[in-house]
């Protein structure tokens, strides 16, 4: 049975805030950077209106705004902050430290580009430069699939068996900054999906003289990172679980919850790409298809754990992929770009891949931009 | 709530287990055996790195018997305030939530965190042991290292004056600061007490002797914390918010008029550290230490 829902115009940072809002954190700790900070706003005035019953820490950095949701997490009670950019930066060793630590906290990023050139616009470069902190990550398309993921993101973290932190990535301004559609189900069916809190993944006691972090051995190290590994592993597998319980309760899906295909199983050109960019190219496959061109799209929604299997065995039956980064990995290439290669080839797939460098620094892409790359890449030879 | 010798050998909790890691002559681990024993059954713990990150132990052979939460250098008071907003939300008011951590993280990398958390008044307890230097990487100076110690990087000793964090936290509202020894246990467990049954931020630094890094005796830590009161260089008070006023702490009170003091080469001459010290820096270090005095005394 699919729950009632009311048609509501939002922005995307509104769209998380509802969720959070509905999960009802007992702890929330802060600090302001564009474009997140409308998502911590907008909770400060619920928790001083008396409509979310927690506490609202304001730190003084980023830095502190992870450290006292790790502080709530090892306290086994439910918690969450967002940040942007620079923000995520200054966080960065409480990132690893949470991620590591197999805190359950949420903290959607909102996309923004890095300085220099100094900019407030979006691309990934912020989260993407976390890959490998140990949290999940998931790249939402449009404001929709924030409240949705949000809201999936805290019973992803929490589940016993994952204990991993969530990343519910959105597109700063696109999405954050963007009024839109947002069918928003009421208060109580939202928190009876999420649930209550009541057994913590981990939990400091005053009865077990427990020591959270304390030191490992060279002996011992190797378990605790396999230990995470495989923690990765089976997140797969929840969020999967996630989005067809999401989908039975809401009556809304994602792909498969890792990736989401457009169009036709099989085509000439696969277009791969994450958050608003993989939504813009829905509107470009139609038009390519209007001009009689074969084209179809995957979007990559989950970006840690990797959807390897999903993506080798769509990529499989395709002839083509075109991988539109908004993201870089000097030295190299596009990231996105470079783990579909890397999935390829350690699958023996000979599916050719061109990549293109798109959107950064908050550059439009609207979708005749995505339709003169894909009739470029028909046309090039590899 | 006087504290007496009596007292000191019915510690209520062994807080500090056999088998920790720190080294011999520990002024740290004593006066964590101390501080914490008397306070433990009701105590989180918050550590940032630091000497007891390291001398806590580890897996089944942690010597720590409270529970422990370590932190990144710069996290712990923000960390602590997580955890205490957490407990508050499941009716565990009664919890104290204290933060043992050196001078390293309290006077340096932290300090903005640990600022932050007095802001906003955190109920918590940061205990400072400061033993002057970055001690678990070998030594170097830290801003709590004293004017005319070699450190593994001031090895023609170090020039400038302590950064005073007490006085730091009384500028910024804490409920209660106080300063204490190694060497005057009584005195450092009745300060953690009172500071508990306070609600708001609390600060309390303590002298910590650290034989390798001070190149001292093991057998001297607890003289030469005593030293330092005696010299003067190491005024024991306390300062509370409600009055704004200080006390000087028993131990400390005959050295408050500098002819009493006991000169100040007695204790340099214990410590590698300061033994070659110049007249230059023994003078600038008496200035430092009588900038101190001026700055408490203006509260009294």
């Amino acid at each position: 049975m699919v729950v009632k829902h009311d048609k509501k115009s939002m922005t995307g940072n509104d769209a998380a805030s509802y969720a959070v809002l509905y999960a009802k954190p007992k702890v929330i700790s802060a600090y302001p950077i564009t474009p997140q900070t409308t998502i911590i706003e907008k909770l400060s005035q619920y928790v001083d209106e008396g409509k979310l019953d927690a506490e609202f820490i304001i730190v003084e950095s980023e830095h502190s705004a992870l450290a006292g949701c790790m502080g709530a997490a090892w306290s086994g009670v439910r918690t969450f902050t967002a940040t942007s950019s620079q923000g995520l930066l200054y966080m960065a060793e409480n990132v690893f430290w949470s991620g590591y630590g197999r805190l359950p906290i949420v903290m959607p990023v909102v996309n923004r580009c890095l300085a220099p050139g100094w900019s407030i616009y979006q691309d990934l470069q912020d989260s993407m430069a976390f890959r490998d902190a140990g949290w999940i990550q998931i790249y939402t398309k449009n404001n929709q699939e924030v409240f949705d993921t949000v809201l999936q993101a805290f019973r992803i973290s929490e589940d016993k068996s994952i204990a991993l932190p969530s990343m519910p990535c959105l597109d700063g301004f696109v999405i954050s900054h963007t009024t839109a559609q947002v069918d928003l189900p009421n208060a109580e069916d939202s928190f009876n999906f999420v649930g209550e809190y009541s057994d913590p993944v981990i939990e400091v006691d005053t009865e077990k003289p427990w020591i959270f972090g304390g030191l490992v051995g060279p002996e011992k190290f190797i378990k605790v990172r396999t230990d995470l590994m495989e923690a990765m592993e089976r997140a797969k597998k929840k969020i999967v679980d996630m989005n067809k319980e999401f989908g039975e309760y809401f009556g809304r899906t994602y792909g498969n919850g890792l990736i989401e295909i457009y169009g036709d199983d099989v085509a000439d050109l696969t277009i791969v790409s994450m958050g608003t960019i993989a939504d813009e190219a829905q509107d470009a496959v139609d038009k390519l298809k209007e001009e009689g061109l074969s084209v179809n799209e995957m979007r990559v929604r989950t970006f840690r754990p990797f959807p390897e299997k999903d993506i080798v065995e769509f990529a499989k039956k395709n002839h083509k992929l075109l991988v539109i980064d908004r993201s870089v990995s000097f030295g190299h290439a596009g990231q996105l770009r470079i783990e579909i290669e890397a999935v390829l080839q350690r699958n023996k797939v000979d599916t050719s891949v061109e990549g293109r460098l798109m959107g950064l620094g908050g550059e439009d892409v609207p979708y005749p931009k995505i339709v003169a790359a894909a009739k470029e890449a028909l046309r090039s030879k590899i | 709530m006087k504290v007496t010798q009596k007292d000191l050998l019915n510690i209520p909790k062994k807080a500090l287990l056999k088998g920790h890691f720190a080294c011999a002559g520990c002024g740290s681990t004593l006066a964590f055996r101390h501080a914490i024993g008397a306070i433990a059954d009701k105590v989180i713990l918050v550590v940032p790195a630091s000497c007891a990150s390291v001398y806590q132990g580890g897996g089944k052979g942690a010597a720590f018997n409270v529970p422990t939460i370590n932190t990144a250098f710069a996290a712990s008071d923000a960390v602590a305030s997580g955890v205490r907003r957490a407990m508050k939300t499941k009716g565990k008011d009664d919890l104290k939530i204290v933060i043992w951590g050196g001078d390293g993280s309290g006077a340096d990398i932290g300090i903005a965190t640990e600022i932050g958390a007095c802001d906003r008044q955190e109920e918590i307890l940061h205990i400072i042991y400061s033993n002057n230097v970055y001690g678990n990487t070998g030594g170097q100076r830290s801003g709590d290292t004293m004017i005319g110690a070699k450190t593994a990087t001031t090895p023609y000793g170090n020039t400038t004056p302590r950064k005073m964090v007490p006085f730091i936290m009384m500028a910024n509202n804490a409920r209660y600061v106080a300063t204490a020894s190694s060497g005057y246990l009584e005195d450092l467990v009745y300060k953690v007490k009172k500071a508990v049954s306070m609600t708001g931020f609390k600060l309390i630094q303590i002298d910590a002797p650290c034989p390798p890094n001070w190149r001292s005796d093991s057998a001297d830590t607890v003289k030469i914390a005593q030293l330092a009161v005696k010299t003067g260089v190491w005024p024991l008070f306390e300062w509370d918010r409600e009055t704004n006023l200080v006390e000087i702490s028993r131990p400390s009170k005959k050295y408050e008029d500098i002819t009493n003091r006991v000169p100040l080469t007695e204790w340099t001459k214990l410590q590698g550290r300061l033994k070659s010290i110049t007249e230059d820096q023994l003078k600038s270090l008496l200035a430092d230490t009588e900038r101190q005095w001026n700055f408490i005394r203006k509260f009294m």
